[in-house]
């Protein structure tokens, strides 16, 4: 594919601020997404064994329901973090993402619904669970299989669009012209080193969580030690297996050297440091944090670098400066965000942590962040009719 | 080289693509709508619980709560990316359009909707877990960031029908796009609908309390009667003033079913009123399976048709009256810089500026006439027209039955020449309508 037909394809609008930005907010909210994808595949996968366990074992009898309480919640997270990201590519790697999206049309069609009857059937899991102890079993492994080939379609339409040279191949095989929508692609390495990151990620959530309920008098102290003792071998376990696939991906690429994935090596080494440890798996997610965020710039790397060795610089997307709306987006991002998120967590956190009912009306932080949220939005609601009429009457009158 | 930023053609046969959109849409619509008129009808719930002190409304809530939770925000939050997804495979350059002109407004609802998803688990998991007081305010935040969401799709939602001024060309701004002249009217008559919507739920929860507490299943069936039927009553006060600022194109086309169009509508009001009523003044006879076919008719009778038609009306354009449905830009925006490429393909022709003909279809031979005629009738109509002799979708077979290739060129030139408000005047090189002509024809319409 050529830079001329590369350059057609960007969107004759230009874009609206400059395109180092986009790429920057693609990079964060994609590891964002990410880390919610590999929790909630770990937990499922993890609280499936569970199920298997869970009348024999007191452990697991407690530890599997918050599993898939977790699993569950974190698909709901996932998918809303996962928009930002869908959103920003679209931004700057339009041609990619749309020629993806063609070529495999019947799929992204169909990738829908197949996760409407995931999540659906892992609600179904959760209530059978729920009912019976170690319930749900054979309901749980289908849902986990049909999220996972959700994972593979989306590994899919993102290894497709980074096959440019590839494409009018898979459009017009020796130019016959297939319009079905069936193109699928997969890079069996990367695919697998991204799914085994679930592992680490369940375990360092369990060290996490064996530490905040550690404080929880009606939990068993030595239901905390199991738990903890677990997540240190699952992640130890699950690291060293990302890493191995993370080296042959890499060297597979040429990218062993490369500064963004040494880094990638070097943080897991001190991962599996923290997590041997164990002082403080708090910490431990933020390097993990870190991590995610090093392998999302990465593959952001090889993205950018196929491109632009193909005449498609990101960089010279023409700007058309839109502020009114920026200034929106970061208002609302910075304070209603800002505040109403972290009103919700503290919530969470307090009454994660108190046994029976938490008075929130008593407590100082979450009563004021309740106040200014709420006073936040109405603000908001008034800015924005005020916003619109001013606009209208302008153009109308 | 001239080229246009033509993407491949993904095609659906039979229905075509955007008939997979449409349908995606139609879901999410329900399952959206809902959740936002819910959100509403919880903060009113809360306010009535907390102030009367009637802790027993708090388990129709967990339990309306639960219900929300499994069909809004797993078939809501999913069918919403979902659009965009089939989008992208339908009509690549439209979805394109809106994202380069709204992503600040794009991000700026994900804020909301990020609010909501964690607000939902918190307000329905929470609910026997905080004080009542902390949990009234997050339902009104719930119920604030839920019209939020609203607030921000449908500037871009209305958009795609048009502008509402020509000061958009101009300058090329969010605002002047997102605020046009029907975007209020657009917004409140979604209100109505959502409040409507939340009510026919709402039946539906209410309906099936009966063996758990009889008298309060009751009480709350009648309160989702008048709920819904104030909804209604938006939604038809609300729809008058959203007619009045659709563009000359929409009423073109809205004039040619405007009759059965009415029909419809009237008979959709009188079975939804008398459903209301009878939820008011007899709650006794409303039963689960009543209530659960009255959404499924609702679905099927009012969100399908409305939404069928509010798509039909933008014809033929996809996005700000500057994007053709089929994915060529048909007008200057000089505010952006963007030119028509009408002229580029009445001078060159499709097959030399799409990038994604093969070589061996750029120039057509009395070999490949018909291949070339196939593509290029995939790509100037397939977006609108079922092209098979059994399609279902607007199918071209009713429109050129019996036709001969100069009778379909005839039309081809008539159209290229604006000889219908509701379709693409797109002029190309006499071989390529030539082309066209010669495989419609081979398809014996």
């Amino acid at each position: 594919m050529d830079a001329s037909t590369l350059l057609a394809l960007r969107d004759p609008a230009g874009i609206p601020f400059y395109p180092v930005v986009f790429q920057a907010l693609y990079i964060l909210t994609w590891a964002l997404h990410a880390a919610f994808v590999f929790l909630s595949l770990g937990a499922m996968g993890l609280s499936i064994y569970g199920t298997f366990k869970q009348k024999i074992d007191e452990n697991w009898k407690i530890l599997t329901p918050h599993l898939i309480q977790t699993g569950k919640i974190s698909v709901s997270i996932l998918i809303v973090l996962g928009v930002a990201p869908l959103l920003f590519t679209q931004v700057i790697y339009d041609p990619n993402w749309y020629v993806a999206n063609t070529l495999s049309g019947m799929w992204i069609f169909s990738f829908i619904y197949i996760l409407v009857l995931g999540y659906i059937m892992y609600y179904w899991y959760y209530f059978a669970n729920k009912k019976t102890t170690g319930g749900g079993k054979l309901i749980g492994i289908i849902s986990f299989s049909i999220l996972i080939v959700c994972g593979i379609l989306m590994h899919s339409f993102a290894v497709t669009s980074i096959m440019p040279n590839d494409w009018m191949n898979m459009y017009a095989p020796n130019g016959v012209i297939d319009n079905s929508g069936w193109t699928f692609n997969i890079k069996t390495i990367r695919l697998i080193f991204l799914l085994s990151l679930s592992i680490p990620i369940v375990g360092i959530f369990l060290q996490n969580y064996s530490r905040f309920l550690s404080t929880r008098e009606d939990f068993n102290k030595d239901f905390i030690k199991y738990t903890t003792k677990i997540g240190k071998r699952i992640s130890i376990v699950g690291l060293l297996f990302s890493a191995v696939m993370f080296v042959t991906w890499m060297v597979q690429l040429g990218y062993i050297i490369h500064p963004v994935s040494i880094s990638i090596i070097v943080g897991v080494l001190i991962l599996i440091y923290m997590v041997y440890q164990n002082n403080n798996s708090y910490i431990t997610t933020l390097v993990l944090l870190l991590v995610a965020l090093l392998i999302s710039g990465l593959r952001e790397v090889i993205r950018y670098d196929i491109m632009s060795k193909l005449g498609y610089n990101v960089y010279d997307y023409p700007v058309n400066l839109e502020i009114p709306s920026l200034v929106m987006f970061l208002l609302t991002f910075l304070i209603l965000g800002g505040f109403g998120v972290a009103w919700l967590l503290t919530m969470a956190w307090k009454v994660g942590k108190t046994k029976g009912v938490f008075d929130g009306s008593k407590d100082v932080a979450v009563t004021k962040l309740g106040n200014y949220t709420l006073g936040i939005m109405i603000i908001w609601m008034v800015v924005y009719f005020a916003w619109g009429m001013t606009i209208l009457f302008n153009n109308i009158l | 080289m001239d080229l246009i930023g033509q993407f491949p053609l993904f095609y659906f046969p039979e229905y075509g693509s955007a008939w997979m959109m449409g349908v995606t849409g139609t879901i999410h619509i329900l399952a959206s709508h809902t959740s936002v008129g819910a959100a509403l009808l919880f903060a009113f719930l809360a306010y009535k619980a907390y102030k009367e002190d009637r802790v027993d409304l708090y388990p129709y809530m967990k339990r309306y709560g639960m219900f929300l939770l499994i069909f809004s925000y797993v078939i809501g939050s999913i069918t919403g990316p979902g659009i965009w997804f089939t989008a992208t495979a339908a009509s690549p350059r439209g979805i394109g359009a809106l994202i380069h002109n709204f992503v600040w407004v794009w991000a700026t609802e994900w804020v909301f909707f990020f609010y909501e998803v964690i607000g939902v688990f918190v307000l329905v998991y929470f609910m026997d877990k905080i004080d009542k007081k902390t949990h009234l305010k997050l339902t009104f935040s719930f119920a604030l960031a839920s019209v939020g969401t609203l607030a921000l799709i449908i500037g871009i939602i209305s958009f795609m029908m048009w502008p509402g001024t020509d000061v958009y060309y101009a300058t090329g701004s969010a605002s002047d796009a997102f605020f046009g002249t029907n975007t209020f009217p657009h917004m409140f008559l979604r209100i109505g609908f959502m409040i409507m919507l939340s009510g026919v739920i709402g039946l539906f929860i209410s309906s099936a309390m009966k063996k758990e507490n009889l008298s309060l299943s009751h009480e709350l069936t009648k309160k989702m009667g008048y709920i819904s039927m104030l909804g209604g009553f938006l939604v038809v006060f609300f729809f008058m003033w959203y007619m009045g600022t659709l563009p000359e194109n929409a009423h073109a086309v809205f004039n040619v079913t405007k009759d059965s169009v009415i029909q419809s509508r009237i008979i959709l009001t009188i079975v939804f009123s008398l459903y209301f009523l009878l939820a008011i003044f007899k709650p006794q006879f409303i039963s689960k399976p009543l209530a659960g076919i009255m959404i499924f008719v609702i679905l099927i009778g009012g969100i399908w048709p409305g939404e069928k038609l509010r798509e039909s009306m933008r014809k033929p354009y996809v996005a700000g009256q500057y994007m053709y449905s089929n994915q060529i830009v048909s007008r200057d925006v000089d505010g952006k810089g963007i030119k028509s490429e009408l002229p580029i393909l009445a001078e060159k022709g499709m097959l030399k500026v799409n990038p994604f003909i093969p070589k061996n279809l750029r120039v057509i031979t009395p070999e490949n006439k018909l291949k070339v005629g196939k593509i290029l009738t995939r790509i100037a109509c397939s977006n609108c027209h079922s092209l098979e002799k059994t399609g279902k979708y607007r199918p071209l077979q009713t429109r050129m039955q019996g036709m001969d290739k100069d009778g379909i060129k005839g039309i081809l030139y008539a159209i290229g020449a604006g000889a219908f408000p509701y379709m693409p005047t797109l002029q190309l090189p006499d071989e390529e309508y030539d082309a066209i002509a010669e495989y419609l024809e081979s398809l014996n319409y």
